[in-house]
């Protein structure tokens, strides 16, 4: 199911995330999976995140698919020149994949191989614009292709990146590249959220917009995310809320501020994109406090 | 100019392990101004190598080792030197490395010419003698018409056309946070310039064909 069937439906639209193994075993990731099965609308498999070597988004996001749960293929543009991220493309639309979230990609930088040859032959919007074009049956040479692909793309935005007009501007590139969905960096601060939301009204920007929240898990990993995560401004409220638990209550504080957050987001916005590190079981929780699932 | 930085002293003296006479040759230009192989590093490396037991038969720095007639100029009267080392040494780039390897076979020579340095750029002076930062990558293909005469292909670790990635936190770049990242400093400049109208619209991938190697210029 394309996410933009979705959204055109009026479906208030609820997406996961899991990362793909470490190696061939896919046990781990596909139990990380099966508490979002029929909770939320889609999953998204990442692509080597942080620029750490994984099993591919492409074979983990089939993978979910053939265990019932609607993948989001998460594509980058940091390994792969444009030759192989059309090939990827349309592998991709050969396996039944109709989701894909373009990317740049963290730098080789912050991973495992930090030694290897970061490519970026495309930024994201340009990644965008060609996916597009395999959607009407051309490559980006301009050659037809034997079968188009009919994939639903999404793009990302960081709406507490500053300065947050050239994130906009760039959304924008995005959206008129071909993105039907936007997908946000984390957000914990409603304020700053509805300004984002105004600033994208008053340019009138339709597309949908997910809100991602990052479960916070303790005090001390939104203080690392506040310093060593790009986009990520967790509120010294929520911090010292974190500080004030005791351990055995952590994951209850998590799902308390989540929840917070979800009934704070849910009607600036068309859906929201849950990156659970791990907690996926506190999902369905959280969607049914915040009446988004029965 | 071209930055090059002085080779781990053991690689150098690895390559010169079967190599008993030896002649060191520097470069006036880039190298000089690099700190890497001007006459007081050329002065060093024969330090270096006869403390090591090497026997230096001539040192010198040709006016720049990257021009052939230079090198021609400077190895000409010392033709029995040259003949007589066992290998060249040369504190230049890897330009001038190739082109001194040229002047040995143009004089009917085979010898061995190796490196001293590595190069790591090409360098502007951002503070003379003392802060040199690389630029340009001589793509071939110049954007900075349109970004505020910032380049986004060298200056962004990742060479993205068409506005920042979701990496710039604070004002700097993902990959080193004492890096400004590209393309804020684009934006602020255009947005002060009047033209932020020059990134609000699509950036086609960029033409790598223009930086096929090996470029010529040919006259």
């Amino acid at each position: 199911m394309k996410l933009c069937d979705l959204f055109e439906k009026g479906k208030f639209v609820v997406t996961g995330e899991a990362a793909p193994p470490k190696g061939t075993n896919t046990a781990k990731m596909l139990s990380e999976a099966a508490p979002l099965k029929d909770m939320v609308d889609a999953v998204n498999i990442t692509d080597n995140q942080s620029a750490v070597v994984k099993m591919g988004s492409l074979a983990a996001s089939r993978c979910l698919k053939d265990n019932g749960i609607e993948p989001v293929y998460q594509l980058t543009c940091r390994d792969r020149n444009r030759l192989a991220i059309q090939s990827d493309l349309l592998s991709a639309a050969a396996l039944g994949i109709e989701n894909v979230l373009c990317l740049t990609g963290d730098h080789v930088s912050l991973g495992d191989h930090p030694h290897a040859k970061a490519v970026y032959d495309l930024d994201s919007v340009q990644l965008l614009k060609i996916a597009s074009g395999l959607n009407h049956g051309k490559d980006s040479s301009g050659n037809e292709l034997d079968g188009s692909t009919d994939f639903c793309l999404g793009a990302v935005v960081s709406p507490c990146t500053e300065p947050v007009e050239m994130q906009v501007i760039k959304l924008e590139k995005k959206i008129e590249a071909g993105a039907c969905f936007i997908q946000t960096q984390a957000v914990y601060d409603t304020r700053l959220l509805e300004d984002f939301m105004n600033r994208l009204a008053r340019r009138n920007i339709t597309v949908p917009v997910m809100v991602g929240i990052v479960f916070i898990k303790s005090a001390s990993m939104a203080n690392y995310m506040n310093k060593n995560v790009a986009g990520i401004e967790v509120p010294e409220t929520i911090i010292k809320e974190f500080e004030n638990t005791p351990g055995d209550g952590l994951k209850a504080k998590s799902l308390e501020i989540t929840i917070g957050l979800v009934n704070a987001y849910k009607d600036m916005c068309q859906g929201i994109h849950f990156m659970p590190l791990g907690w996926t079981d506190m999902v369905p929780e959280v969607l049914k406090s915040t009446g988004l699932r029965p | 100019m071209i930055g090059t930085v002085w080779k781990p002293e053991e690689e150098i003296l690895g390559a010169l392990q079967n190599a008993k006479n030896i002649f060191v040759v520097g470069c006036g230009g880039c190298a000089k101004v690099a700190r890497s192989g001007g006459q007081l590093e050329v002065d060093k490396m024969v330090k270096l190598l006869e403390s090591n037991g090497k026997n230096i038969i001539a040192a010198g720095v040709p006016e720049r080792t990257c021009y052939i007639q230079f090198v021609r100029t400077f190895f000409d009267p010392k033709m029995s030197e040259l003949k007589e080392c066992d290998a060249v040494l040369v504190l230049g780039c890897g330009g001038a490395v190739q082109v001194v390897r040229q002047a040995t076979e143009e004089y009917g020579l085979v010898k061995h010419v190796y490196s001293g340095l590595n190069s790591v750029g090409h360098m502007d002076t951002i503070v003379p003698g003392e802060y040199f930062l690389e630029q340009c990558s001589e793509c071939g293909d110049c954007v900075l018409n349109l970004t505020g005469a910032i380049c986004p292909v060298t200056k962004c670790s990742k060479g993205l056309l068409n506005g920042p990635c979701g990496g710039s936190k604070d004002g700097k770049c993902e990959v080193d946070p004492e890096r400004d990242c590209a393309w804020v400093l684009i934006y602020e400049r255009l947005k002060a310039l009047g033209q932020l109208e020059n990134v609000s619209t699509y950036w086609e991938p960029k033409d790598y064909s223009k930086a096929a190697r090996p470029r010529k210029l040919v006259f």
